[in-house]
């Protein structure tokens, strides 16, 4: 996950709602009422961040498990 | 005894200290304090110390509505607690199952639930088959807790949690005083090799005149190369301190500054307040017991701060409270917040379920933790240092004959399989009255 930056230096992906560009860039992240700083695409023009369905399924899941209490 | 100028908060009922029998009861408090009174018609009234200070007993609640047990292996005909297996009016169905697969020992302590026994008393393996497919029937896959006596006596303590595994049991824990795990490294990684999963150690402290105290000789040593050793199997290490006013109260700070330096190897710390149980002829005074409010109060001070009462938060009732951090690579807490909790009443199956999967995943051992380069944070590294720096402080006040609270015992969720394969509440199966006669324990 952390090598994309240097392997894939061009997204795919242009934002959805204004058509910018996406760059690698630091995201706030909540869950539960805790906060993280992680490195997602984000639109540079509006801040739009690209979260697609294999991150939200896969790792943002298992970080949510993770700060499920009993 | 006397309350004077006291203030009535409840009703609830307990049980006589001298002839067990039923009294109804009432939770009072004077000043910061709270007591629960009782009056036995034949030997007269009793006043127990239930809470003392912050967080005060009316903010510390959980409130969850009872689901019963999916199957109840005995039924009501005298009320509880006299026909405990469990019965259909049990508020909560099983978090943790504990075996007791032997009541040998090899130290002899001052406050210990267990009994001694020998070899020949032991249930053979064919009976633990039974006690887990019981468990199975009751409650389903829950969490298992291998405990004694020292279950470390038994050789075939391997077999006993390959057993478990099999039939479907997940999340398997040894209550361990450590002797063996320090001795006996091929043992260990026999233990390992069978599925064990975490070990819930006795710690008291760190310093060896604490050991000395409460159980006859200096083993801190001893514990620390038990943690050593598990740390080198993967294997994960709760500590577990029995607090005893006057004896290791001042060492709480120690104790948690201790187990961070053993973290990712120990995921925490779980406290257990003395209660008092076996042949008591003096009932204990209010200084012979720490409250929970008392112990997280301790918490907060003792530790400078690093850990708040406010990261402490009621879990089952008022028996028990946690608190979740992710410890840093500058070493201070990143405290967990739980919003997930006391916002309103919960289901009791829910709540325990929720518990089971926690201690599951926060008892075991962590794995081993790489940083990748150059991101630091990508997802990777969060989820593993949330997961391999967790760390838990909890801790569980268990009931004595003078302080039981019957509503708090059908709350119960960490159930003792009797050796007729019944599951009896923890605290309805250590429960004696003062000359040491227990309602369900087997008696030598």
């Amino acid at each position: 996950m952390s090598n994309t930056l240097k392997q894939t230096p061009k997204p795919l992906w242009k934002c959805g709602k204004c058509g910018g560009e996406l760059k690698r860039g630091s995201v706030k992240a909540s869950y539960l009422g805790n906060d993280f700083e992680v490195e997602e695409l984000k639109c540079l023009n509006c801040g739009l961040v690209l979260i697609d369905e294999e991150l939200a399924l896969g790792k943002m899941f298992e970080v949510e498990q993770s700060l499920e209490d009993k | 005894m006397e309350i004077i100028d006291s203030t009535l908060l409840s009703e609830t009922q307990s049980l006589c200290p001298e002839c067990l029998r039923l009294t109804s009861a009432q939770r009072v408090v004077k000043d910061d304090k709270v007591y629960l009174v009782k009056r036995c018609p034949e030997h007269g009234e009793y006043r127990t110390l239930l809470w003392r200070g912050n967080p005060q007993w009316d903010s510390w609640v959980r409130p969850t509505i009872p689901t019963p047990p999916k199957e109840c292996f005995t039924h009501v005909e005298k009320g509880c607690p006299f026909d405990c297996g469990l019965c259909e009016d049990h508020y909560k169905t099983t978090c943790t199952a504990l075996l007791e697969v032997t009541q040998r020992c090899n130290l002899n302590c001052r406050y210990c639930f267990a009994n001694a026994g020998s070899e020949l008393d032991e249930p053979s393996l064919e009976v633990i088959e039974g006690w887990y497919k019981n468990v199975l029937v009751a409650s389903g896959p829950v969490n298992i807790q291998l405990s004694g006596g020292e279950p470390t006596l038994r050789n075939d303590l391997p077999e006993i949690l390959d057993m478990g595994r099999k039939l479907g049991f997940k999340f398997i824990q040894l209550n361990t005083n450590g002797l063996r795990l320090a001795e006996d490294p091929i043992f260990l990684s026999q233990l390992k090799e069978a599925g064990l999963s975490s070990v819930f150690l006795q710690f008291d402290g760190t310093e060896d005149q604490i050991y000395q105290s409460i159980r006859g000789r200096s083993l801190f040593d001893l514990k620390v190369k038990a943690i050593g050793n598990c740390g080198e199997h993967g294997i994960g290490v709760v500590l577990v301190p029995t607090l005893i006013p006057g004896i290791n109260t001042h060492n709480i700070g120690g104790i948690i500054k201790f187990a961070l330096e053993n973290n990712p190897t120990v995921r925490g710390v779980h406290f257990q307040p003395v209660s008092y149980f076996g042949r008591i002829p003096q009932e204990p005074s209010d200084q012979d017991r720490i409250t929970l409010p008392e112990v997280i109060q301790a918490i907060e001070e003792q530790t400078d701060g690093l850990i708040k009462a406010d990261n402490l938060k009621p879990h089952n009732g008022r028996c028990s409270f946690s608190g979740n951090f992710n410890r840093q690579l500058d070493g201070s807490l990143k405290p967990i917040v739980n919003s997930s909790c006391c916002n309103g009443p919960e289901r009791a199956d829910e709540l325990a379920r929720k518990t089971r999967t926690f201690v599951a995943r926060q008892w075991s051992g962590a794995e081993k933790f790489s940083i990748q380069a150059p991101c630091s944070n990508s997802w990777d590294n969060l989820i593993q240092q949330l997961k391999t720096y967790a760390f838990s402080i909890s801790g569980m006040a268990f009931q004595d004959v003078w302080n039981v609270d019957i509503e708090r015992l059908k709350n119960c969720c960490i159930h003792v399989v009797s050796p007729e394969g019944t599951l009896i509440p923890f605290c309805a199966y250590n429960l004696t009255d003062k000359q040491g006669h227990s309602i369900y324990r087997r008696e030598r």
